[in-house]
């Protein structure tokens, strides 16, 4: 320590971790004392002994050295002094949202850079170390990942929270007819998976993003918390009404998106399902049977309509930076397309829609009408939802623009 | 399955009708419909089957042709922990907002050295919490969806920790201040993990449980109540990653006592030869901040560090009655002597 040691550091307790520490390292049982007596402080002592001095190397240091002066273990404080921007005090802009992230996005810290160099685990306006390992990071470029909404919708995110075991009145589901539970139930397992599985995905790819654009990973860690809730919301809904779990959800689609080798690929197939599943959310009035589906429909249209506003200002931003990789992204939107059309045309993907929208299994044609106009909704919002972002697609799927035009 | 029909063909399948004879009603209990109450029958993980390398989840009937998706653990005790499901339920009840759950507008002027080593102390901790949400999800895709209540689990600590993260970065920039020195390193030991088990004891019981132990003297570290509140409420979080692992250990060394000497193997290059993997409070800029904080001024140093011993002896005591608890007690014998040095 710089300052003048105190004489209160000669008289203290040494702990027995110390002196037992010391003893292994071969001290003179003396020593520590001689040193406080020098005018040492307890820190310095304990700082030799963290840095492994030996007995004699101890001793011969002691018998020169001037407290205050030269020393190997002496501590300066230097990470008080580095250079990093100083005498910020953010402040809540807006009460009711409280301290945001967007509030402490001030001064230098506020800077998101093009391209982030720091391959360690570093927290973006700190100082950096001399040499750090690389952790391993692939993502550098913020065209890729980052959308600005992020920045608030983190927030948003956190403030929509919910829960299923609470948030949902379980007690008053009533009793549904067969054909019409099982229905609910196909729906639930399917929906149950393809909340799982993206939930996985956008995890396996966190760890690819380097921490230059951390709201940008704080904000797709809130997705992943929405999908797991989404899973067990689902799963919870099948198992609770005299049903059960029924086939598992078709596997074309979500192996698209395994597929993808690069983030602008993953969210390029991932588009789609976003898209559709937010739509088919948003008509959940039509698909419940009862006010625990009204409800849990409505909760995770929430949910997604977060995700969507993501995907639309990423890809928006990405084309508007990266123009030369626009007509890549067809190859993607196109091979998640077809993969979905497919899924669309398995009956056990419709029939449970079908039953669900014409109200019985005895409705099925009717159901079956009301399904093409819930698959329309479903392309024009997709294909609008590109259009927000910029894009038009120069090949989209065939049954696609039918339904589209129809 | 029937070939796919167009899209109104009037003729219909509905095979998928008569999957299944027994009606499952799972019911509500004291709080709520938590998948404690949906873990029934055939549902349970008690009845887990085999795993098939895709995403079905338990008790759904399989699809023939499903692709299959990358290698996961086929055994359950590669991941398990038997408190998972109370913890995933835990974690979505006691989520809470460091916008609006941390009385800000109780920091006040702290001396300058004070505010530094919080700055300081911060920065670190920021760092920390990076890591402590990419590592769960790295490991994501290999929990086996006959297992997913881990999954689930392990995506309500990705969003804890990014709360963590965001937490202490707010703390920074909020009074004054601002980010002071990168502070981290041995945090590559944790994402260098190739096994679930590996990852879960140096991630969830030694680094957790080392920043658990300084979380918890946050009274003595934090000097204003929004301190003292971020400290507390990021406890609550880091205990259920910890009970996590304590839990998964203990189903490990129950149910395949072979992979003990193991173990001890992944836990030698975290403890055996270093300080300490993350959580490490030695680190030059973390003791020097620490020993400021905790003595209450720059001046007090030398109580600082008798506080700080303090701090040291219980994160290595906490630490080794949680090996305890999951049936690891035998590492007393084997940890470095930097950590050993602090063994009751
Ligand atoms: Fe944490
Ligand atoms: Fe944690």
């Amino acid at each position: 320590m710089s300052q003048a040691p105190t004489q209160a550091a000669a008289t203290m307790d040494v702990p027995q971790e110390l002196r037992d520490r010391a003893r292994e390292l071969g001290w003179e049982d003396s020593l520590i004392d001689q040193a406080l007596g020098k005018g040492f402080s307890l820190q310095e002592v304990f700082q030799a002994l963290q840095a492994n001095i030996d007995g004699a190397s101890a001793k011969n240091f002691l018998a020169t050295a001037q407290p205050g002066g030269a020393s190997i273990v002496r501590p300066e404080f230097k990470w008080m002094t580095v250079p990093t921007e100083w005498g910020i005090r953010a402040r809540a802009s807006d009460p009711a949202m409280g301290l945001t992230l967007a509030d402490i996005n001030i001064g230098t810290y506020g800077d998101v850079p093009d391209v982030w160099h720091n391959r360690s685990e570093i927290a973006r306006g700190s100082y950096p170390k001399p040499a750090m390992e690389d952790m391993g990071y692939t993502i550098f470029e913020k065209a890729v990942v980052w959308a600005d909404c992020v920045v608030p919708l983190y927030e948003v995110a956190v403030k929509e929270r919910w829960s299923s075991a609470t948030d949902l009145n379980w007690r008053s589901l009533e009793a549904l007819s067969s054909d019409t539970e099982r229905a609910v139930c196909q729906l639930m397992t399917e929906l149950s998976e393809r909340s799982y599985y993206e939930g996985v995905v956008l995890g396996k790819w966190l760890p690819e993003i380097s921490y230059g654009f951390h709201e940008m990973k704080f904000f797709i860690s809130t997705v992943i918390f929405d999908m797991a809730r989404h899973t067990e919301t689902f799963r919870k809904r099948a198992l609770s009404n005299g049903g059960g779990l029924g086939l598992q959800a078709p596997t074309d689609y979500s192996r698209v998106v395994e597929e993808a080798r690069s983030y602008p690929e993953l969210l390029a197939t991932l588009f789609i399902q976003d898209s559709t599943l937010l739509t088919l959310f948003e008509h959940g009035d039509d698909l419940a049977q009862n006010q625990v589906e009204r409800d849990m429909y409505a909760l995770c249209a929430r949910d997604r309509r977060r995700m969507m506003q993501y995907q639309v200002e990423r890809l928006k931003h990405f084309l508007f930076k990266m123009p030369d990789r626009r007509e890549e992204q067809n190859f993607y939107m196109g091979k998640a397309e077809s993969r979905v059309m497919k899924e669309w045309t398995d009956p056990v993907v419709n029939e449970p829609l079908a039953i669900l929208l014409g109200g019985g299994r005895d409705q099925t044609e009717a159901g079956m009408a009301k399904l093409a106009s819930l698959r329309q909704a479903q392309a024009r919002d997709y294909v609008e939802n590109l259009r927000k972002a910029t894009f038009t697609r120069t090949n989209l799927n065939q049954r696609l623009k039918e339904l589209v035009e129809a | 399955m029937a070939a796919a029909p167009v899209l109104t063909e009037p003729t219909l399948d509905l095979s998928w009708l008569d999957l299944y004879e027994d009606p499952t009603n799972a019911t509500p209990g004291k709080k709520g419909l938590t998948l404690k109450e949906i873990n029934l029958g055939r549902y349970a993980d008690s009845a887990r089957g085999g795993g098939d390398m895709t995403y079905r989840l338990r008790g759904a009937t399989p699809r023939p042709g499903a692709h299959r998706f990358g290698a996961n653990y086929q055994s359950k005790a590669e991941v398990w922990s038997d408190n998972c499901l109370m913890l995933y339920e835990e974690a979505v009840q006691r989520q809470w907002s460091s916008a609006r759950d941390i009385p800000w507008d109780t920091l006040g002027t702290l001396p300058d050295p004070m505010e530094r080593a919080m700055c300081q102390l911060s920065t670190m901790l920021t760092e920390v919490e990076f890591i402590a949400g990419d590592v769960p999800g790295q490991f994501l895709a290999e929990v086996s969806a006959q297992d997913f209540e881990v999954g689930l689990f392990l995506m309500s600590q990705i969003m804890d920790e990014a709360r963590h993260t965001e937490v202490f970065r707010k703390r920074a920039l909020a009074n004054g201040g601002g980010l002071l020195a990168q502070g981290q390193n041995g945090l590559r030991t944790l994402i260098e993990a190739k096994n679930f088990t590996e990852m879960s004891v140096l991630m969830h019981v030694q680094a957790e449980g080392f920043v658990q132990s300084m979380f918890r003297l946050g009274e003595m570290i934090g000097h204003t109540d929004a301190d003292k509140r971020i400290f507390r409420m990021s406890a609550q979080d880091e205990s259920r990653h910890l009970a996590f692992g304590v839990m998964h250990l203990k189903y490990v060394l129950d149910t395949e006592p072979q992979r003990r000497e193991e173990i001890h193997h992944y836990l030698d290059k975290a403890d055996g030869d270093g300080g300490g993997a993350s959580g490490d409070v030695q680190l030059q800029e973390v003791f020097e901040s620490l020993c400021i904080l905790l003595g209450g001024g720059i001046d007090k140093f030398d109580e600082g560090l008798q506080k700080f011993l303090v701090l040291r002896k219980r994160q290595v005591n906490e630490y080794m009655h949680r090996l305890e608890v999951a049936g690891l007690g035998d590492r007393r014998q084997r940890v470095g002597p930097l950590l050993a040095q602090f063994l009751d």
